[in-house]
This record gives structure tokens, sequence and C-alpha cells, in this order.
């Protein structure tokens, strides 16, 4: 039978039902007919033979279900067949087969779970009612430029007065709160709210109340929202617990209700939320807040974002401080995964790219399988297979290889979503919803099938294009075998090169850049394995006076200082690499202004004397602080070595005097003292190093930080965590690490990043030295006759290996080129995710385009050893 | 029809179909008078064993059909045998042989 119509029959019935049908009913009626006009040509009356033909045909409707029913058990018995002499033949060949599956397996699993990460951060709606309304309103402005900034109290109530787009201007401010009054103190993420903060995400308590309008007035008393899972903890759930006192930061506050564990905003671990009273400020500043609200009922976010753009206007007309100041709105999802989307899609596309060279690898061992099993193929047609049948035969073996890939593939994937949940290195929000579910299946199932699809179909084609005669003539010398075989097999390995290749600079460049922000130093000379820190967080009220404070931190310090062991310890509330306590703007003597103008705001660090020593931080000039800048003495200051050669260029800083924020401030001027080195506080990435540093006895800090230098490093911080809870057993003490601890936490997330990235390229990389070492062994195989001839006649047996490893390099240098353009192409996406890295690092491109060819060579070189070990007796009585 | 004959029958009604259009493609009717014809009238053939069996013979790729014309100037769809459907022919009238010897001899036995 023709093949079309063979295939046309086999369409027929799985998409053209209805085409099937009309035949059907056209068949029985023109049987009907006939039948009809035999009975009046033999005499019969018109009327009575049209039921009696009727009736001899046994009810229209019951023939055609019989035939429906035959027509369908026929199909599913050569499905069955299919599948049974395809499991039969992947069974016999575990090799191929083993290597088709792990690489799908690979591929798929990697996938998913991907797409489980990408879905349950990225797509996977909120579990807030319409989320898509609310939103974020930030503020920016020079000279502080933060890119989601913060307001200060006055800027919120001149949004909320000239508010239209928002149904309930709300803000909110983040801070460790320290919880007391209930046994053990603890501290946990809390948030300060206006009243209207809940209302605005539409979230109902689970117990209790959530905060009135007009709780948030500046006489309203103190109250507290638990989160489900402090509750649990603090007061075993109990219903009991509404009504009751705690202390938060040191003040008392009444708990009114608890959220229910699925509210996680405006941090995921936050678990207290506090009223916060709103008194009308008398300057601008602290800016400590972030606006939410919800888009009234037709308002796009377009159109609020001209509302706050103009808001933010009048604003900066009425106050000169602000310069280029917006209020820039934003989705509440976009907020939350801002600045992980970008790292997402990236690896999303890079784990897209391992499941094409998976399948291009899966296609190679297939189209490779073909060429052998041709003369089975042909033997099939010659004793009258339809090319249909055969067709569907291959294809029916690869859904099925695809099928045993996806099902691996899922053991793959959940493991690798369990690994990540427990471990969610890099710190990803929502990771709590990111499971292997519903839509995360259905995406496997449906990546299995048409991957399955996709690498069945080349071979299913071109066995289908197979020509009978010449296959079973030529089919005991492969030696010309397959000519466009060997071409479509040479395309894939080349494809398979050139996206690897892609992920291999990918990989490259985010490890380098990885490297370089490892080896950033915080501006220390101190090993950071050496440093210890406990962080410390007084919150009884009496540490708010500055006597009782010095007292508390004097004694740590001591206690500190005299621990067998230390070295050198201090205290200081900012530390490197981004616990920046302070930053704000300063004037310096006898500098002249513009109306409204100030300098930039810097950081500001207050620490004991023996914070450069114990961080060894360089002196440049001038001098460190002594004990003897005290409170009664002149106020000194030291400076960094940016902030010296930015403000006092081409002078010597030592002896200037500066004072902190605006001219209105009437504390007196502070003699710089000293100036010294750069200290990263605001991030490894940032290059902002202006700073500037008081003493402790002549300034006052809520929160500090005991530092100390030892060579015993983490042994001794049970020792010193003891020392410092000794000085007052009141005071909460949040943690005590190394500052190497510190740093790989600020490393964490391009870490993770970078890891993900170098897992796929390596995959990728495997996937691509398999398929080359397939064609080329496969190569070798077809052509024994060839190579021992070549060596009968006397070929040398290194010339035998330089040909068969000339064709594998010849491959990989093809691929390489393709890959070193998409690569150049496609790296620019990276560019964000990199650090002091150009995204066209030509370093990378090459190390990685010769790593590519070196594994391609190394690949080819088995099946070339084997080559040269043909022994062309053999190889010639072969045939 | 008994059910216990239908499966005797059914390997029976496909050798007969087959030895039908082993000479000439024939539509349905003409199928079913044929068969009347060579067997003596010892089997009529309803449309109701008949179609079902063509399709399933269809499927199976022994026949293939295609539209034409009948005698009397009607639309009828035609059926005829294809290579695979002249090899099962051969291979099922041997089996078919084999078997009615080895019963007839079975039988004579005492």
């Amino acid at each position: 039978m023709p093949l079309l119509s063979r295939l046309s029959s086999l369409r027929r019935n799985l998409l053209g039902k209805p085409r099937v049908e009309r035949d059907l009913d056209a068949e029985l009626r023109a049987y009907l007919e006939q039948l009809k006009d035999e009975k009046i040509r033999s005499g019969m009356p018109r009327s009575e033979a049209r039921r009696a033909a009727l009736l001899e045909l046994g009810g229209m409707e019951q023939v055609k279900e019989e035939v429906r029913g035959i027509r369908m058990g026929t199909m599913l018995e050569t499905l069955f067949q299919d599948v049974r002499y395809g499991v039969r033949t992947l069974r016999k060949n575990p090799g191929f087969t083993g290597a088709a599956v792990l690489a799908l397996a690979l591929g798929i699993g990697a996938n998913s779970a991907m797409f489980s990460v990408v879905y349950g951060i990225l797509l996977r709606p909120l579990p807030y009612a319409d989320a898509d309304r609310v939103a974020m309103v930030y503020m920016q402005f020079s000279p502080q430029n933060f890119e989601r900034g913060t307001m200060c109290i006055a800027d919120y109530l001149d949004w909320k007065a000239q508010n239209h787009a928002f149904q309930e201007p709300s803000i909110f401010s983040i801070q460790r709160m320290d919880l007391a009054g209930m046994g053990e103190p603890e501290q946990v993420q809390g948030a300060l709210v206006t009243a209207g903060f809940f209302s605005t995400l539409e979230v109902r308590p689970m117990a209790g109340r959530v905060f009135l309008p007009g709780e948030d007035g500046a006489g309203s008393g103190s109250t507290a929202v638990l989160s489900e899972s402090l509750w649990r903890r603090r007061f075993s759930a109990s219903r009991a617990a509404i009504g009751q006192t705690i202390s938060v930061n040191g003040s008392a506050a009444t708990i009114i209700g608890v959220m229910p564990g699925a509210f996680r905003f405006p941090r995921a671990n936050t678990e207290l939320w506090t009223n916060l009273r709103i008194v009308p400020p008398a300057r601008r500043g602290p800016f400590f807040y972030r606006g939410v609200g919800r888009l009234k009922p037709g308002v796009t976010i377009e159109l609020a974002q001209a509302e706050t753009n103009a808001i933010g206007r009048r604003i900066m007309q009425e106050n000169q401080y602000y310069k280029n100041l917006t209020l820039p709105v934003e989705r509440l999802r976009d907020s939350i995964v801002g600045n992980v989307r970008t790292p997402l899609l990236v690896l999303i596309g890079a784990v897209g790219l391992v499941l094409l060279i998976a399948v291009v690898n899966v296609a190679n061992l297939m189209l490779a399988r073909a060429t052998t099993r041709e003369r089975e193929m042909a033997l099939r047609l010659g004793l009258g297979a339809s090319r249909g049948r055969l067709v569907r035969q291959l294809l029916t073996e690869s859904i099925l290889l695809a099928i045993a890939g996806g099902v691996a593939g899922l053991a793959v994937s959940y493991g690798s979503i369990q690994l990540l949940r427990s471990w969610n290195p890099g710190n990803l929000p929502l990771i709590e919803y990111v499971r292997l579910d519903g839509p995360a299946l259905g995406f496997m199932l449906l990546t299995a099938v048409i991957t399955g699809m996709a690498f069945g179909l080349a071979p299913a084609l071109q066995g289908q294009r197979a020509n009978l005669n010449s296959t079973l003539k030529e089919g005991g010398r492969g030696a010309t075998a397959g000519s466009t075989g060997r071409h479509t097999r040479a395309v894939l390995a080349i494809s398979e090169i050139a996206l690897s290749l892609m992920l291999t600079v990918g990989a490259g460049l985010l490890l380098r850049s990885l490297a370089r922000l490892e080896r950033v130093t915080g501006g220390f000379a101190a090993r950071p394995h050496e440093i210890l820190i406990a962080s410390v967080s007084p919150s009884d009220r009496k540490y708010d006076e500055a006597p009782a404070f010095r007292r508390l931190y004097d004694q740590m310090l001591e206690r500190a200082s005299v621990l067998p062991g230390v070295a050198a310890a201090a205290l200081s509330d900012s530390l490197p690499p981004d616990w920046q306590s302070d930053a704000d703007t300063f004037v310096i003597e006898g500098q002249v202004l513009g109306h409204g103008e100030l300098n930039p705001a810097v950081s500001v660090a207050i620490i004991s004397p023996e914070y450069f020593r114990t961080m060894r931080i360089p002196l440049l000039k001038g001098r460190y602080f002594t004990d003897q800048d005290r409170q009664d003495s002149p106020p000194v200051t030291i400076v960094s070595d940016s902030f010296a050669r930015r403000f006092f260029p081409n002078q010597d800083p030592i002896g200037k005097r500066i004072k902190q924020s605006g001219p209105d401030n009437q504390a007196p001027f502070m003699e710089i003292a000293g100036v010294v080195g750069d200290v990263k506080y605001t991030g490894l990435q940032r290059d902002t190093d202006a700073a500037y540093y008081v003493p402790y006895r002549q300034n006052f800090g809520r929160r500090m930080f005991v530092v100390a230098r030892s060579s015993q490093g983490a042994a001794l911080a049970p020792a010193l965590r003891r020392e410092v809870q000794a000085a007052d057993p009141g005071v909460t003490i949040t943690q005590v690490e190394t500052m190497q601890q510190a740093f790989s936490r600020a490393v964490a997330r391009p870490r993770f990043d970078t890891l993900l990235l170098a897992v796929f390229a390596g995959i990728a990389v495997l996937l691509a030295a398999v398929g080359i070492y397939g064609i080329i062994a496969y190569s070798v195989a077809q052509r024994t006759h060839e190579i021992g001839v070549r060596m009968a006649l006397g070929a040398a047996q290194g010339s035998v290996l330089r040909m068969v490893i000339r064709q594998g390099a010849g491959l990989a240098a093809m691929g390489v080129a393709v890959g070193l353009a998409g690569a150049f192409a496609l790296t620019r996406l990276l560019s964000t995710l990199l650090f002091g890295v150009s995204a066209t690092d030509p370093l990378t491109f090459v190390a990685a385009a010769l790593g590519l060819l070196l594994v391609a060579v190394a690949a080819s070189l088995v099946p070339a050893r084997r080559a040269t070990r043909i022994s062309p007796v053999d190889a010639l009585r072969y045939e | 029809m008994p059910a216990r004959q239908t499966n005797l029958l059914q390997g029976t009604l496909d050798l007969l179909i087959l030895k039908t259009l082993a000479l000439q493609e024939l539509h349905g009717l003409g199928i079913s008078h044929r068969i009347a014809q060579i067997t003596n009238g010892t089997f009529q053939v309803k449309p109701g064993s008949l179609f079902p069996a063509l399709h399933r013979m269809e499927e199976a790729g022994w026949l293939a059909s295609s539209w034409g014309e009948s005698e009397n100037s009607r639309r009828a769809k035609y059926y005829r045998l294809t290579a695979a459907g002249r090899r099962h022919l051969q291979a099922e009238a041997d089996e078919w042989q084999r078997i009615s010897i080895a019963m007839a001899s079975a039988l004579q036995a005492t």
C-alpha cells in the first residue's frame, strides 16, 4: 500500500473522526441503495424494496457501532504491539537505552525543577486577594540614590494628602524587634505598620483582630499582631494570648491578633507587626518607610505612577534638600521577586539549553542506531510492513524512551527541589511555594512527549526515506551507507558543541565574577576567620540612657578583651561587608553651600578606640582614637581615605572640622584626627567607601557589635557569647559568628547562581562529549573496512589516529565557531549579574573555547585508538 | 448466531473475504454475493458481520479501499487486496488446509 494512503488512514483515525464517520455513513448508504436497486430489479415495489433492504442491513447504527469498535480495537492492538516491540528492542540495547534515558532524565529533570522554581516564585499567584492591584511605593532622590529607597513620615503625609490613586496609602518599616516579658528574651523580624496595612493586603487574622482605622494616631496605645509561628512557639497557640501584654523593644504592647502562616509580608520571616504611631515630625527624616497601597478600581499602575510623579515634584519644590525626587510605583510581586527575576530567567534559559542538548544527543544516538537498523527496516519493508507502520514504530520507541527519561527525570527533579528548599542558599523569596505540583508535572509530561517526538522524528523520517533496494544491497558494507544520515549527525554534533560552549562561557563569566567578588576584601587586614562578631541588642529601656548604655558595653568589652585567646576586642555599630548602621549628611566648617544644598550622605560608624587595631584597618595619616577621646574632651572624628580624597582634594584633612547632618544641627564641630583605609559597609559590590568614624565615648548608638580577634576563630565563639551575656543576662545576643561567615553570606546568592549555571554547563559539556564520542565511534565502526585497507596499504598507526581525531576536532571547531557567536550575542543578558568582569571577557571566551576543543579531542581519542588497533586482515575478512 | 460460533467464523469469514478479493476488487454487496456464490449458498454474510470485518482487515493492512462507481452507476466503496493481504491469504489458506485435514482425519479415527 502506498505510504501516503497508509499514513492518511492513521491520521483519519486519530484526528479526522468526523471524516471517518462521514465515510462510513456514505459507505453504508451506498450499500443500502445497491441492495434496494437489486430488489427493485427482481420485481419488488419501490416502497417495499427500501424497507426490505433496511431490514436486511439490520440497523444502520448497530453496524456503525460494530465498525467503530473494531477500528478502535485494532488501533489499540497495533499500539500495544509497537509498545511491546519497542520495550523489547530497548531492553536488548541496555547501553544505548541507558545513555539516552540518563541524558533525558538530566535534561527533563533539571528543567522541571527549574520550572517549579520559576513557577513558584515568578508565576504563582500571591496568597493575597487581587494581589495584582497592590503596589509598593518607594522614594528615590539625590543625594541618597537608593533604587528602592525609603521615605520619611513627612513625605508619607504629603503623599497621603494628595493621593487619589490608592485606596488607603500605608507605610511600614522593617526592623528586628526584641521580644521580652514571656520567658527567654528573643529577637524576631518585625514590622512597624500603619493602621491600613492589613486591609490594603486584604488579609484576615486567624484569631483576634488587626489594627483599627486610627490606631496609628499619635495618642493610640501600643498593640501587636503575632504571626502564627510566633503564636505557636511562644503561646502554644493559646487563644488566651490575645489581650496579653508583651515587651517589644523594651516597651509594653498588647497582643490583639494572630496572622495565618501564609501571610509573609513584608519579609518572609516577619513574625511581629506593631502599630506605627504617626507623630507629625519636626523635620524631614529619618527615612525608614516604604509605602504600600491598593489601587482604586479602574486605576492603572501607570496612572498611579503619574500621580506620584506629580506629588514627588511638589514635595521637591517645597524641600530644597531633595534633588531628582521620584516616588517609583512597583507591583507587589515585582518588588518581592525584583532582584531574582534576571538570575532566574538566565537559569531557566540555561536549563532549556541543557534540554536541547539532551534532545540533540538522543536524536544523534537514535540516528546512529537507525543506520545500523537500516537492514532490519528494509527487511520489514520487504516483508510488507508499510512505511507508515515503521514510522509509527520508531516514534513509539522514542516516546517510550522519553517517558522513561521523564520518569527518571521526575526523581531528579524531586530530589533537586527538596535540596533547593532545605538549602535555599540564595535566600530566594517565596521558596516555600516551590514544589512539584500540577503545573510542574504537566510541564514535565509535555516536555517528555515533545522531546520524544522531536528526537524520534529525525530518524523516523530518515528511515522512511531509506531506499529499499539500495539499502538491502549495500546493507552489509556500511562504508557508503547513509551519507545524508552522517551529514545530519554532524550538524547535530556541531550544534551540541555550540550550545554547550554558550553555557560554558556563561558559567565561566559568572565564575570569574564570583572569584572577583570573593577576592574583595572588606578593607581590613585581619583574617576574616579570626574576627568574631557578637550581635548584641539591649532591649531594656534603661539602656536608652547613655551612662547605663556605656556601662553595659564597657563591661562587655572588658570581659571580651581579657578572654584568653583574644588578641584584641572592640565595639562598633557598623561592620563590613554590609552592616551600615547609619548614613547621614554632614557639613564642613567654612564650606559655602547653596540654599538647601547638602553634602551627600556617607556612612557613619560609632566605634571604640581599639576597633581599627582589632580589624587591622591601616592608618594613613594622623592618629587613631584613644581612651583620651572622652565626653569631656574636644570632639574628634576619623575619615576614610575616599572621604578625604572626595571632600578635601589636594588638602590635608587633618585638623579640618565637620559635623553631622544639616546646618540646623547645634552640635559642635568635630576635628578630623586621622585618615584610615576604606572599608566596605554597604556591600561588597558597591564601591562607595566614603565614611567617617566617631568615638563611642563621645556619641551614642543603640546597638553595637562586640568584635574580637583571635587566632582560635570560631572555636572561641561559645566563650565569647558567655562572656558578653554575663554583662547582663537580660540582653539579647542574636548571634556570634566569624567575619568569614558574614562574607560568605554576602556572596551566597551569586555563588548559588554560579553553582547552578556551572552544574548546567557541566552537564552540557558531558552530553556534548558523549555526542562527539558517539559520532566518532560510530564512524570508525562504519569505516573499519576502509581503515583496514589503508593500513594494509601501509598507513601508519599515527596517521590513522590523526585522521580520526581530525574528524572530531573539525566538528568541534565548527561547533566552537558557532557557539562563540551565540555566546557573544547571549552573554549580555548576564551583564547585570556580573561583578568586575565584562560580558564579553576575552579570557573566558578563549578558555571556554579551548576547553571544549580539548574535550572534543579527548572524546574522539578513545575511538581513534580503537581505529589504530584495527587489524587489516580481520577488517578485510570481516566483509 | 450463537456466540460460540462467532470466533470460529471470524477466521473463516476473513479467509472467504480474502479469497473473493484475490481475483478482483469488489464493493461490500459484491463481496457478500460472491461469498454466497462460491460457497453454494452455505454462507450468507450479513452486513453486521461484513462491514466490521472489512474495516478490521483494512486496519490490519490486508485490504485497501477506494471510492468507485458500481455497475448501475452508483457511488460505492471498493475493496482490494494489498501485498500483505495476499501473503496473509496464502498463509491462512495453508493453515486452513492443515487444520481441515487434521480435523477430518481426527473425526474419521475410531
